[in-house]
């Protein structure tokens, strides 16, 4: 009996955790990466505190990037780092007072990993909070 | 007990279906962030891999003095042979890749019945209409103007990406992006002449791709239950082991931040190296694979 109950609860909180993301990237991240043109591929996730989301992406020579990590607001603020191919720190975005986009040029093609970090929850609050976390790419030609 | 088990779960629930604002973790010190480095394959949630869309690979392809060859693309009159949707899905990819070419040397025509090919595996792949159908119908009152185009071209993709993940269609997401890698792929080997010395940066953008081969793999490898989509990996794995012979060496540079401008410059260089032999095999599997590909 309670394994049904556990399914039928996993099952619901999954649906539900998709039904409050459908559709966020598109009204709420996709339209601010202008003037950039978007990569078009929709990362997006539902995370919670303490959650860990990376993106693998290839930045080409000489062309120009922005960086746009989405989320919604009950997640606080969420951290943004672009690491090299053996995970050093290109930039943080903690330093920088939690700014959700930045643009990057790169003199030469590479592989970076883009991670993003939702923050623990402090430990008086009962009910972990879950929201939707997107990374979109843009590129300039 | 079962009873009381069962409300708390439903408390569980209806707490995280909250959409209320909680700020409470604002002031949060992440200073064990570098902790997450070390131990990220435990604690990452997710991960995603990106691979270059067509759009943004004619624009690598142009900046690289590319020369048009109408020849070489996939005939837009084959539309109507593709009956599968996962077919379909890969040929959406493929004319977006000979659509982002052609728009490159302004060729109207061509260009419109590629957005033609376009519209009719939108629809094929029951893309709704203002997802697809509609984007398209802008790109036909804008055909003339390059960058609209570009504009439209990108906003189609992203709206067709967006809507198949959204509604639990990945996979199909995955074959458009893969038809459009290889699509691309394949124009640029044609177009490239590696003795040509004016054609030494298209091919150190052919060199480059190693690592979004590498991306590809692993997106594929990413939806296990889709047996057609895995059924790619093979051929992509031996474009992949010729690709080891491509030898991309990585001297690391400074790294500028500039706050005003939101920006960050990496001035590193990477040297990309490969035989003509190379070349050679990279080409005649990018030709295999993509005859697999558009074989309706």
């Amino acid at each position: 009996m309670k394994k049904i109950i556990f399914i039928l609860i996993a099952g619901f909180l999954s649906y539900s955790a998709y039904s409050q993301c459908k559709g966020f990237t598109k009204k709420e991240c996709v339209p601010q990466i202008k003037p950039f043109t978007y990569n078009g591929q929709l990362n997006m996730a539902v995370l919670s505190p303490g959650d860990v989301a990376e993106l693998v992406v290839t930045f080409y020579k000489g062309q120009d990037y922005r960086l746009f990590v989405c989320s919604q607001d009950n997640l606080g603020k969420v951290e943004f780092k672009l690491l090299d191919s053996e995970r050093n720190t290109i930039f943080y975005n903690k330093d920088h007072d939690y700014v959700n986009y930045w643009d990057f040029h790169s003199n030469a093609t590479q592989q970076l990993i883009v991670q993003v970090r939702v923050p623990p929850l402090d430990e008086d609050v009962a009910v972990a909070p879950t929201g939707c976390v997107s990374i979109l790419i843009g590129f300039k030609e | 007990m079962n009873r009381i088990f069962s409300l708390f779960l439903i408390i569980l629930v209806f707490a995280s279906c909250q959409n209320k604002s909680n700020n409470q973790n604002e002031g949060t010190d992440s200073t064990n962030y570098s902790k997450i480095d070390t131990t990220h394959t435990t604690k990452v949630k997710k991960i995603f891999y990106n691979v270059p869309s067509p759009i943004e690979m004619s624009s690598v392809i142009q900046r690289s003095g590319a020369i048009f060859k109408g020849d070489i693309l996939c005939s837009y009159k084959n539309v109507e042979k593709y009956i599968s949707q996962n077919k379909q899905a890969i040929m959406l990819g493929v004319y977006g890749a000979d659509l982002s070419y052609v728009r490159l040397f302004e060729q109207i025509q061509l260009a419109m019945n590629y957005l033609t090919a376009i519209k009719k595996l939108c629809d094929a792949i029951e893309i709704p209409q203002e997802q697809g159908s509609k984007a398209i119908q802008r790109m036909e009152k804008n055909i003339e103007n390059k960058d609209s185009l570009l504009q439209i071209i990108s906003d189609t993709y992203a709206s067709t990406d967006t809507y198949l993940k959204d509604n639990g269609r990945g996979n199909i997401a995955t074959f458009v992006l893969m038809g459009g890698w290889i699509e691309s792929l394949f124009i640029a080997t044609q177009i490239a002449d590696y003795d040509n010395p004016s054609n030494k940066e298209i091919i150190e953008r052919i060199g480059e791709q190693k690592f979004s081969l590498s991306n590809l793999i692993e997106l594929l490898k990413s939806y296990p239950e889709d047996k057609e989509l895995q059924s790619y990996i093979p051929e992509l794995e031996k474009l992949k082991k010729v690709y080891e012979e491509v030898n991309i060496e990585y001297i690391k540079g400074d790294v500028k931040t500039d706050p005003q401008k939101k920006l960050t410059t990496i001035y590193s260089v990477a040297k990309v190296d490969f035989k003509k032999e190379t070349f050679e095999k990279i080409k005649t599997l990018a030709k295999q694979i993509r005859i697999n590909l558009i074989k309706p």
